[in-house]
């Protein structure tokens, strides 16, 4: 009997395991085979390989210039990555190493911000981007971001168990404080930073809503906006859609897979 | 060989001072000891002397010159953490070379000194693991090879073996004693162990709350201590304590049903009536000694070579006795604890020692 009810426990939870596998991977499935059909196969909801896939590839590079728009996606997504990442980690490291009263405060006030959505700030940002006359500009897209309050805020978490002592025997060996960082703290935190690294670059990569508004000719164009462009023209052709699908989403996958071990170890917070 | 001297060091954060004006001599090649209790201060001035804690108040000289402002790294020492404070991502070799090849020093006479550094901590084998890989006795030696590696005049360590087990750090108290023999260089060692502190000091710091009590020789402070706190402090097990009044030649001791005993020794003897405290150490309870005091024992402990009997009269203080041929000492048993009163201390109601 009980033989019965251990092996119907096994089948229902294998059954919603394959449930919840089958949800995740069909869209990725179906992006894939949407790739090789033309957009009526697509529309008549067709889940086989169809032969249209070269067709599809040409017609996106007839209608986009994707090298230049693939361009401005990356630039933006490893310029700001590493901006971010050089800002933003130093502040974290600074709040966490050289604490005091005011930086506690400067702090609080910081992470009351996380609070503030986006589309709250995002007409005083226009504005002031465009008294600057950064409209239009990758600037005005990578400044906003490299101060980020999350990353600090997760470098201040994370340098929380850097041990103190390493930065005492650095001085001692030699190092000033800005060489401690580079040559100590860096390399110990590594898997925290490929944690990062992940995190904002995905971030990046996909951001949507502040390039919609603020890259406005065609050559600025990044590739998430114009994946979107393409998706609510007037007749939609699928299959080009889905082939700028798959090349919106490659990079994210390559840079995930890259440093996944490292991801990993960073999230759960391990000084090695 | 490079000596110390601190003049009226202070030590404040913010408002509270935790070093209150320490002044200190060290002789070149000394093996110094600071001891005391936890949280009185050891680190902070074994810091403020590696640069790595400003100076609040006074003078710090290493050798003739005065290094108050003096970079950690100029000031010609090096140090060695608890944590060991190995650099991570490093392997051993590169750890131990790391200041070297930060100072720009030629590749080989960087490995040479590596490798003599190895040689001496037997290290050989481990050089191109990572900390990571090694048992906590290996880490410390490493930690103590990167500080042979820099020639340093003066070597720091701040409790460095404490996170060893108690078997490996009798091993390695007596690796840092054959250190000094063969480096033959001044070293500062911070410890709360007063074991650690009597086997490897030429020279101790009784330190309490950031004032030193007392400076002197292992033996000098267990046979001639200036106050209470080192008297307690120094010693194992715990010197007895008994509270006495002054009367003639002799202090009676209320808790002890007003047995007295004599303190013909004294060159200075305390005024009649006031109340004093004795110590007794308890190796010093000896057979055919002049004076005794009447206890019970009530507990008896035996570790083979020498037993400790704890001891008192009805509803009184324990005293704590030891003997090494206590064997046939029973629970219950009463007996008379002799002892040779030139042998007591005697402190007056502040702590001070009264000679
Ligand atoms: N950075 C600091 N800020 C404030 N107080 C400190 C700091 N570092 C140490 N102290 C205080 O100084 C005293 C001495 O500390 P420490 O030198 O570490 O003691 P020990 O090494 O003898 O255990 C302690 O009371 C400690 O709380
Ligand atoms: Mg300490």
């Amino acid at each position: 009997m009980t033989r019965i009810f251990a092996q119907l426990r096994l089948g229902l939870v294998y059954g919603a395991l394959s449930l919840a596998a089958f949800v995740s991977i069909f869209p990725f499935f179906w992006m894939l085979v949407g790739t090789t059909n033309t957009a009526n196969d697509i529309i008549k909801g067709k889940v086989t390989f169809g032969s249209a896939l070269f067709d599809n590839i040409a017609n996106l590079f007839a209608q986009v210039d994707m090298l230049q728009v693939f361009w401005n996606s990356a630039f933006l997504a490893i310029v700001g990555t590493i901006l971010t990442l050089a800002i933003s980690s130093l502040a974290g490291y600074a709040f966490e190493m050289f604490p005091s009263k005011t930086r506690e405060r400067v702090f609080a006030v910081l992470l009351l911000t996380l609070s503030i959505p986006f589309a709250a700030i995002m007409v005083p940002l226009f504005v002031m981007m465009a008294k600057l006359t950064l409209i239009n500009t990758f600037t005005a897209i990578l400044l906003p971001s490299i101060a980020s309050v999350f990353i600090i805020f997760y470098f201040r978490q994370a340098t929380k168990a850097f041990p103190h002592e390493l930065r005492d025997a650095a001085k001692i060996d030699g190092l000033k404080e800005w060489q401690i960082f580079l040559y100590i703290y860096l390399p110990v935190m590594r898997s925290t930073y490929a944690a990062a690294i992940i995190i904002v670059f995905m971030a990046n990569w996909n951001n949507y809503l502040w390039p919609l508004i603020v890259l406005q000719t065609n050559d600025n164009k990044t590739l998430t906006l114009v994946v979107s462009s393409l998706a609510s023209s007037y007749y939609p052709d699928y299959g080009v859609v889905m082939v700028a699908t798959v090349l919106a989403t490659l990079p994210t996958i390559i840079v995930f897979f890259l440093l996944q071990r490292r991801f990993v170890e960073g999230l759960t917070g391990s000084v090695k | 060989m490079t000596g110390l001297k601190l003049r009226g060091v202070r030590k404040s954060y913010d408002a509270v001072e935790v070093i209150k004006g320490v002044d200190l001599d060290i002789a070149p090649g000394e093996f110094v000891v600071f001891v005391g209790p936890s949280g009185c201060g050891k680190s902070t001035l074994l810091r403020m002397i590696a640069g790595l804690e400003e100076i609040s108040g006074g003078d710090l000289f290493i050798g003739d010159k005065r290094m108050n402002d003096v970079d950690p790294a100029q000031r010609g020492i090096a140090m060695v953490f608890q944590s060991y404070a190995l650099y991570p991502h490093m392997t051993v070799r590169e750890n131990m070379g790391f200041a070297l090849r930060f100072a720009k020093k030629p590749k080989d006479e960087i490995a040479q000194a590596v490798n003599e550094a190895a040689r001496i901590l037997e290290l050989g084998p481990l050089l191109d693991r990572r900390p990571k890989d090694l048992s906590g006795g290996q880490r410390q030696r490493v930690a103590i090879g990167r500080a042979i590696v820099s020639h340093p005049d003066v070597f720091l360590f701040d409790e460095p073996l404490s996170n060893l087990d108690a078997e490996l750090r009798v091993h390695m108290r007596i690796e840092v004693a054959r250190l000094h023999k063969e480096l033959a260089t001044t070293i500062i060692y911070v410890t709360h162990d007063q074991v650690e502190a009597m086997t490897l000091a030429d020279k101790i710091v009784v330190m309490r709350a950031g004032v030193v009590e007392q400076v002197g020789s292992p033996l000098a402070l267990y046979d001639d201590p200036d106050n209470l706190f080192v008297a307690g402090f120094i010693g194992s097990p715990k010197m007895n304590f008994l509270a006495g009044v002054v009367e003639q030649d002799t202090v009676r001791l209320p808790e002890f049903g007003n047995q007295s005993i004599p303190l013909g020794h004294l060159t200075h003897p305390p005024a009649q009536g006031s109340e004093v405290t004795v110590g007794i150490r308890p190796e010093s309870f000896k057979r055919g000694g002049d004076a005794g005091l009447e206890l019970t024992i009530e507990i008896v402990e035996h570790l083979g070579n020498e037993s400790f009997a704890y001891a008192r009269q009805s509803g009184g203080q324990m005293l704590t006795l030891a003997t090494e041929n206590g064997r046939s000492l029973q629970p219950g048993q009463r007996i008379a604890a002799r002892f040779n009163p030139a042998q007591i201390m005697v402190f007056d109601k502040s702590g001070q020692r009264i000679r």
